[in-house]
């Protein structure tokens, strides 16, 4: 058995790092246009039109059962030859495209429920006595409903956050050059050896980011909660 | 685009043979898992923090499943082969282990971590009051254990253990890269003649998306039965029939 170089993981590690941003970039564009679609979903899910609410349901049902690298497979493959057939080229595209596609219909969907149990969580007659006191329903929600619920949220996105850094690291099996990505490049230019070593630099960088992830929402979310416990304790 | 409808079909029929690897490899990974899984979570409600525990559930959350995929598949096979036949001089062959022991191995590590947290969570959501109850009536601490806590307990895991099944047989997808003949693998196999991944990942997708169906109306009746238990009632063969009514055949009529 070959012995495990220490010193290595450092070296790996350094040259790692600098990728993060990528990872941290992809991370953020999915958010973004997953969350969206997540708002959507989940404000499709609460409303009164069944049609909307089911259609969003089986979505979200369907999208939960699929395997996060089969669908970037379909993807990546099926994606640029279904725009061929209506004359799209899109084969130049980034990589970034294809993530990005993938894991915002993969979170949209987590996010979709994470939106609407909070808005579930906060009690109805909040909203109403917002009404009473002369709000309007826009004001009602921006500042009674959705604080309370960003703060019951916030647990849950932190862990679809956690999950999404954690399924994004599959982009590397079409290519894409994330933090991942790095760690197999390295790998591949070592022909195959310091292998270990690499693995645990890639081991060490993913859990310090999902460390500093919880970290930081939780900070966030005591910070959110603050007015709620005093208004516990003082009952 | 045209889809490849005939290639699908026989892909199709290719895959369903496999799907026998990934059930039992989900299957065995839950059954192994969940025993561990709750002998570390009864070990974690002691008031002692065990630092190792928490380490180890921690990095195994923080880390993506395909890392300890590969890191766990550069490691087992050469350190096995040199702790049995260099150190011990056993002469096992290894390199021939059918490498869907690697894939237990590694999704147990992997789903024993989650599974510990969930069944900590389900014991310590049942209230103090239960277990002194327990106690004011003279049960022993394992008595009020194994009779009160662990059966209220676990009727509240079953969500959670529904998720992570789930989660364990989506994850199962990514055995192909320690070369497990599982759906994945032999769908990609039948593409690379005629190169028809698209269709090929479209049938692997509609085969997860019926397993996982299946599973979550598994669970769902399972549910259904503890939620009778929960509220005192016998669970007597009443339950299934007036839940399958629909399905009865006429003979039994």
């Amino acid at each position: 058995m070959r012995p495990l170089h220490p010193s290595y993981i450092l070296v790996a590690f350094v040259k790692i790092f600098p990728f993060i941003t990528v990872t941290l970039a992809t991370m953020a564009g999915t958010v973004f246009i997953g969350g969206f679609i997540g708002l959507l979903l989940a404000s499709a899910k609460l409303s009164k039109n069944k049609v909307l609410a089911a259609i969003s349901d089986t979505y979200v049902y369907v999208v939960r059962c699929i395997p996060s690298i089969v669908l970037l497979f379909i993807i990546y493959y099926g994606i640029p030859e279904f725009l061929q057939s209506f004359g799209i080229s899109i084969n130049d595209s980034s990589k970034w495209f294809f993530v990005i596609t993938t894991f915002s219909i993969l979170f949209s969907a987590s996010m979709a429920e994470v939106m609407r149990s909070a808005y579930e969580s906060v009690d109805k007659g909040q909203r109403e006595a917002a009404l009473a006191s002369g709000m309007t329903e826009f004001q009602a929600f921006r500042r009674i409903v959705a604080p309370q619920a960003i703060a019951v949220a916030l647990p849950n996105f932190a862990n679809s956050l956690v999950k999404l850094m954690k399924e994004g690291s599959l982009s590397y099996t079409i290519g894409m050059v994330d933090v991942m990505g790095k760690g197999q490049l390295l790998i591949g230019l070592n022909q195959g050896s310091y292998g270990l070593e690499t693995y645990i630099a890639l081991a060490l960088i993913y859990w310090i980011l999902t460390l500093l992830i919880e970290k930081v929402i939780g900070e966030i979310e005591i910070r959110l909660s603050r007015g709620k416990r005093k208004v516990a304790l003082g009952g | 685009m045209q889809l490849n409808i005939e290639f699908m079909k026989r892909a199709f029929i290719a895959s369903l043979g496999a799907v026998p690897i990934t059930l039992e490899l989900t299957f065995i990974t839950m059954v192994v898992s969940s025993v561990l899984g709750f002998l570390l979570a009864l070990k974690k409600m002691d008031k002692k923090k065990n630092r190792f525990v928490d380490a180890y559930i921690s990095f195994v959350r923080g880390t993506p499943i395909v890392l300890q995929i590969l890191f766990f598949y550069s490691l087992l096979p050469t350190t096995l082969n040199y702790v049995l036949n260099v150190v011990l001089g056993l002469g096992i062959k290894v390199f021939d282990i059918d490498p869907i022991i690697y894939a237990i191995t590694v999704f147990c590590l992997n789903t024993t971590a989650i599974l510990t947290e969930v069944f900590r969570s389900a014991l310590s959501s049942i209230g103090y009051g239960q277990m002194e109850a327990a106690l004011s009536v003279g049960m022993t601490n394992w008595q009020a254990m194994r009779w009160i806590i662990i059966p209220q307990g676990l009727i509240s895991a079953l969500p959670n253990i529904c998720t992570t099944t789930v989660n364990v047989l989506k994850s199962t997808s990514l055995a192909y890269m320690m070369t497990v003949q599982d759906v994945m693998a032999v769908a990609k196999k039948e593409a690379s003649y005629g190169y028809n991944y698209i269709e090929a990942y479209l049938v692997v997708l509609f085969i997860y998306i019926i397993l996982c169906v299946v599973i979550q109306l598994i669970f769902r009746e399972a549910e259904i039965i503890a939620a009778e238990y929960k509220r005192g009632r016998a669970v007597t063969q009443k339950t299934f029939s007036r839940r399958w009514s629909y399905v009865k055949v006429k003979k039994y009529t």
